[in-house]
């Protein structure tokens, strides 16, 4: 039945985006996320490749990184990547990775509810994996005020309304 | 038991965030007698003091490390990445 | 005479009044009181009975350590028992009620067991309630059960939030007396980031209670001068309210703040405590010390409390505490009180100081006695009067309040949660905090006795000596004091003679002066066996008042040095933490995270039934029309999926990608089969094992590329699996080229079975997948919907049937559930869910968790063809070869039938030879997995049994030992359904 309408269900679909003064939380569109993985050395240097395509790099261990996007890419881009650089493996999390973007001047006390690091010497461009409450989740610094958090999609309502109650003192 | 653990990747972690399998114990080769395997797989000293443990940042870089660690004073001394080869 | 407000003074707020109840009674308070300040200030001393003895029990401190006036707070749902009314802040429409006494707290039946305490003392317990013995459950449990505990709890939910939070800071103070605000300060203008904490709503500590004047300020002003500068600095967390309760290895730190137990409706938006892990660099414990009550008869009567409190109560709260008021005193300090209550108009009539002689100057109207003790204090309800022994003789004093100051005592606990013991000094006549604490020091009244300058100083100079430790300069703050009496070392009065009443030494409970010298006498005189056998110290004010006091009437009573007695172990929490704290925002729907499959609207809108599995709701049946029990339901599932098809979505098991050069050898270390030589495009089932040779998990690796895997385990073992990967590959093996990454969120999967299968897939599916071009166990990557979509495909079956699993982007899972739904209308498709798919693999003789327990090996199973030969290497293979994994009479994979086909068993059932008696001995197995196939019209069953393969036909009988059920059955094939056309191979 080729002429199926194919239809996208995004994990964060049921979920509203919240505007407060000091905190806003925003469910990011479901684009491109791409693990990257290999040995250190040509994990670290993969940096350069990803920023000729535009994608923003997130280390996530001494050996994994994730490029990320807001658009999605076609479908011939990974055999393409693959093809070209075979020392480094790709694999698609465009789907098995969901983004939320929080941001606010209370950004550090709220998540300081779910997370031990010490948010004040995480600056901006660092990223990892931390528990946010119970829930892995990547966290990426993009401004002062500005935090991505990316997690499984599985977990990515669990997660939603974990910030949701979260932040509830700060709306 | 140690309340944070400074992992060499990501830095100072509640240890919520990792999982403890046990001592960190080479692996005997594939060949080695039974009574060594028997040794390595049920076998384990209890000390008090020094302990070397596999512990895995799971909820971080997931990365398998080894911590030493005092199991009367839970001081950690060190931890370092698994994979690293230390000298015998 | 009691207790009464004064019409000036104190730090309340008089504009504001606040009405509350206590035990239905109606008062008033103002705000800034204590429930405790507006009780006294309303006269009602009366607030408590004790716990054995009934005995009425009145106020005795102003803080956390309040043994006697525990009150249950709140309704429904919010109701609190065993609160310190002392650490109640007080609201309007506050409900407070007393505890332990019927009928009434002024007239308490209980107290008749005061008549009965020659029968109650120590260790009364492990000498009574043992004849007759039939007695013991029917009689003296159910009794102790209603006479044990103070309050009662509600069953009914706590409607509020709880939190917890994360903090770091250099330096953590901990009590913002003058110690601890100097320390603060003087780290925070130096730079360092700075956390103090107090457990009360107003920063201050003792000063709030002080009359003496420090750098020409009133103490009050000076504290709010110093906490204006702190709130300025953007490098300072200011914490009230909260209590720090432990000190936990890696210098972190417990703490509980009270952020809405002072309102009457908490807010929803925030929480009602919060729960902080502080991690700090250093901390200062600026705890200050305790003041110890004294021990003698009587000393539990109301109207007797300590001197600070009496203190704090006048120049906090404005309250007096009675019209004829004394003090007895062994240090300076009861004259700094004495001062006070004469400026405020209260009638101090005398000050029994148990010292021959003492430096301060006394001017006022009370007569002052040398040399003299309490003996006895009397009044039952109310004190009335006290008996005083001076150069041998004795007197009585009318009196209606009394102080006392039995000397102080470092509040060190929280130096002591680690394990390190507390230090006698002879010195001091105080336990120290233990030695070498490693980025904890003590500073102020909590390190040693000294004056408020002192203090401050000492405070200062510790934040100091951190600050530079981190590499930063900063400035010592001193202060001139005037009007302070503290700070002189007194030899402490532990022992009172010629009692005539009960002397108390711990009041919760209920433990005397007797009690301890009869442990001592009956061979229980070590610290920690004194301590169980009379109680002391184990109530809900863990000993503040009591430990002490009981250390030093122990090493007399067995004349050593306290010393010698030590303590007992400390632990946290310092004060009794709620459950909720703990919990923080996990409970309800948020106790676990919840993990949905991608396919969980789909599920939803084809009314499915959800059961738990781990994290995951996994769809156990989907309802229709007419369906009223799960079984309807399943039935149908499992007849038309072997009719028709069916489909299940199993995106929750764990899909994990394996690439890199080594990916070959690195797969057939792991599995016990061999992977190495899969062709490409092929997938096989494989056995994971442990290193004791039992199996770990199964599941199916597929090979999609030369180094490149697709490896699927088991839901609940899917975690376990990418740790053991990791750990194989990081740690065993890490000159292997292998890279892992965890695709099971990645991918929705679906799995289409039955005859109709592949006929509904070639629809959506665009290259051909006829038998010959995707034959069984073929998995590639296909095209569908004319190219808008990639999925992998693999001809796979755990029900027996014609079977595909098809994966495709967890965004487009419901989208391409629907269209296989409504392409496979014409051709009678259901969904099925969990319950079916186990009566599917189960009438096939398949395999899950509930056959591999831990306890099996591949032969077990009847599946050692899995176990390589070959394989140099691989996880389990020395340890499968143990003896004992080859004895011919381990239990073996076989099924099982009921004789009587109406007739079932259960799961975990045992084995028993026709005929043989049910003992352990005769035990043949157990029943591993069970269900009805409605297929058979039978339960059938799959069980390990000795020999089992060898069985096939003879009778046995199910046992169920704790169902007392036997049931007559028949070993036979597990695979029960051998359909002629059943051909998952074609």
């Amino acid at each position: 039945m080729p002429d199926f309408q194919l239809h996208h269900r995004a994990a964060l679909a049921g979920v509203t985006a919240i505007n407060g003064a000091r905190i806003r939380l925003t469910p990011l569109p479901e684009g491109t996320v791409l693990q990257v993985l290999g040995a250190p050395a040509e994990v670290g240097k993969s940096g350069e490749i990803a920023d000729k395509y535009g994608f923003s790099v997130r280390k996530n261990g001494p050996a994994d990184r994730f490029w990320v996007a807001d658009q999605p890419v076609s479908s011939g881009f990974l055999p393409e990547i693959s093809a070209q650089w075979p020392e480094l493996s790709v694999v698609d999390q465009s789907h098995g990775r969901v983004r939320i973007a929080i941001e606010g001047d209370a950004v550090e006390d709220v998540l300081a509810k779910g997370t031990g690091i010490d948010l004040a010497n995480f600056e901006v461009g660092s990223a990892t994996t931390t528990l946010i409450g119970h829930i892995a989740t990547h966290i990426t610094r993009i401004a002062p005020d500005r935090f991505e958090l990316m997690v499984l999609r599985g977990f990515a309502e669990s997660l939603w309304h974990d910030l949701e109650t979260m932040i509830r003192e700060f709306i | 038991m140690a309340s944070l653990i400074s992992c060499p990747h990501c830095g100072s972690r509640p240890k919520e965030e990792f999982e403890i399998k046990g001592a960190a114990l080479p692996r005997p080769a594939p060949d080695a007698p039974q009574s060594e395997w028997f040794d390595h797989v049920f076998l384990r000293e209890n000390p008090r003091g020094r302990y070397d443990e596999y512990w895995h940042h799971a909820a971080g870089c997931r990365r398998w490390l080894v911590v030493t660690r005092d199991t009367a004073s839970h001081e950690v001394e060190a931890c370092r990445d698994a994979a690293e080869r230390v000298p015998a | 005479m009691t207790s009464y407000r004064l019409s000036k003074g104190g730090q309340i707020d008089r504009a504001t009044t606040l009405p509350f109840t206590f035990d239905g009674r109606s008062f008033n308070g103002h705000g800034g009181d204590t429930l405790a300040s507006a009780l006294l200030a309303n006269g009602q001393q009366l607030v408590a009975r004790s716990f054995k003895y009934h005995r009425p029990r009145g106020i005795l401190t102003a803080g956390a350590a309040e043994p006697n006036a525990l009150m249950t707070i709140g309704t429904g749902g919010r109701t609190e028992p065993n609160t310190r009314a002392t650490v109640q802040e007080l609201y309007a429409g506050l409900e407070a009620r007393s505890q332990n006494r019927w009928p009434s707290l002024s007239f308490d039946i209980g107290a008749v067991n005061g008549l009965l305490s020659p029968f109650l003392n120590a260790g009364f317990y492990y000498k009574t309630f043992m004849w007759p013995a039939s007695f013991w459950e029917k009689v003296y449990e159910p009794l102790i059960r209603r006479a044990a505990g103070l309050g009662k709890a509600t069953n009914e939910a706590d409607p509020d939030a709880y939190e917890k939070a994360w903090a770091h800071c250099d330096l953590l103070v901990v009590g913002s007396g003058p110690t601890g605000l100097a320390a603060a300060l003087t780290a925070a203008r130096s730079g360092l980031r700075v956390v103090l904490a107090d457990e009360q709503p107003a920063f201050g500590g003792s000063l709030l209670s002080d009359t003496a004047a420090l750098d020409g300020l009133a103490a009050t002003e000076y504290v709010a001068r110093c906490v204006d500068e702190l709130r300025s600095l953007p490098n300072v967390k200011l914490l009230s309210r909260t209590t720090v309760i432990g000190w936990y290895d890696s210098n972190v730190f417990g703490a509980v703040e009270r952020v809405q137990k002072h309102v009457a409706v908490p807010a929803s938006g925030q929480p009602v405590e919060r729960l902080w892990r502080i991690a700090a660099k250093h901390a200062i414990l600026a705890t200050g010390a305790e003041e110890r009550p004294l021990v003698f008869g009587g000393n539990d009567t109301p109207g007797i409390m300590l001197a600070g409190a009496m203190r704090t109560y006048l120049n906090r709260f404005g309250v007096a505490p009675g019209r004829k008021v004394a003090i007895f005193t062994i240090n300076d300090t009861g004259y700094a009180l004495a001062r006070d209550l004469e400026k405020a108009g209260v009638d101090l009539v005398a000050i029994i100081d148990s010292r021959l002689q003492s430096s301060v100057p006394y001017a006022g109207k009370a007569r002052v006695l040398r040399n003299a003790v309490v003996t006895d204090a009397k009044g039952g309800q109310a004190l009335s009067s006290i008996q005083i022994k001076q150069d041998g003789r004795f007197q009585s004093i009318d009196v209606d309040a009394l102080a006392v100051a039995g000397g102080f005592s470092p509040i060190i606990h929280l130096a002591c949660h680690r394990g390190g013991k507390p230090v006698w000094s002879d010195e001091q006549s105080a336990f120290l905090a233990p030695d070498n604490l490693n980025g904890l020091s003590l500073a102020g009244a909590a390190a040693r006795t000294g004056n408020l300058a002192d203090c401050v100083a000492h405070g200062s100079t510790e934040a100091l000596a951190i600050a530079t430790q981190l590499g930063k300069s900063g400035e010592a703050i001193s202060v001139q004091v005037e009007g302070d009496l503290s700070g002189r070392v007194e030899k402490p009065l532990w022992s009172i003679p010629d009692n005539s009443g009960k002397a108390f030494v711990d009041y919760q409970n209920d433990v005397t002066r007797r009690d301890l010298d009869l442990a001592a006498q009956e061979g229980f005189g070590h610290v920690e066996m004194a301590k169980r056998y009379t109680t002391n110290g184990m109530a809900t004010d863990q000993g503040k008042l009591s430990n002490i006091n009981a250390i030093a009437l122990l090493a007399e009573a067995r004349g050593v040095s306290p010393a010698q007695v030590g303590t007992t172990t400390f632990r946290p929490f310092y004060t009794p933490v709620s459950f909720g704290a703990l919990t923080g925002a996990a409970k309800g729907k948020h106790f676990q995270p919840i993990r949905k499959s991608p396919l969980h609207n789909w599920a939803v809108r084809n009314s499915a039934t959800f059961i738990e599995t781990g994290l995951w709701y996994r769809s156990a049946w989907f309802a229709r029309q007419g369906e009223t029990t799960w079984r309807d339901s399943v039935d149908r599932e499992v007849l038309n999926t072997r009719i028709n098809a069916g489909l299940c979505d199993v995106s929750m098991l764990g899909k994990i990608e394996i690439s890199g050069k080594d990916a070959a050898t690195f797969l057939d270390r792991v599995y016990s089969n061999g992977f190495a030589k899969l062709p490409v495009g092929k997938a096989r089932y494989g056995l994971m094992l442990r290193d004791d040779g039992m199996i770990y998990d199964d599941g199916t690796t597929s090979r999609l590329a030369e180094d490149r895997y697709f490896m699927t385990t088991t839901t609940a073992y899917a975690a376990g699996v990418m740790s053991h990967l990791e750990f194989c590959s990081q740690a065993l093996w890490p000159d292997l080229d292998v890279r892992l990454a965890s695709v099971t969120d990645q991918w929705a999967q679906m799995s289409l079975a039955g005859p109709k299968a592949r006929t509904i897939l070639q629809d959506i599916v665009d290259e051909d997948i006829a038998d010959e071009s995707f034959g069984f166990l073929a998995a590639r990557e296909v095209s569908l919907f004319g190219g808008k979509l990639r999925g992998l495909m693999f001809r796979i079956s755990f029900s027996g049937e014609l079977a595909y699993e098809l994966a495709v982007p967890a965004g487009y899972g419901e989208s391409v559930a629907d269209a296989l739904m409504q392409v496979g209308e014409p051709h009678g498709i259901c969904a099925y869910g969990v319950e079916a798919l186990n009566v599917l693999r189960m009438e096939k003789g398949f395999i899950t968790h509930a056959e591999i327990d831990g306890t099996v090996t591949p032969a077990d199973l009847g599946l050692a063809k899995m176990v390589s030969a070959t394989k140099p290497d691989f996880i389990g293979k020395q340890m499968l070869k143990r003896e004992g994994l080859s004895d011919p009479l381990r239990p073996r994979l076989a099924g099982l039938l009921p004789l009587d086909p109406t007739q079932g068993f259960r799961a975990g059932s045992h084995i028993l030879s026709k005929d043989a008696a049910a003992t352990l001995e005769n035990d043949q197995g157990y029943v591993t997995s069970n269900a009805w196939s409605p297929h058979l019209q039978s339960t059938i069953g799959l069980a390990l049994i000795i020999r089992g393969p060898e069985r096939h036909g003879e009778e046995v009988v199910v046992w169920n030992g704790l169902y007392n059920e036997f049931t007559p059955g028949r070993i036979c094939d597990p695979v029960f359904l051998h359909a002629a056309d059943e051909k998952p191979h074609a």
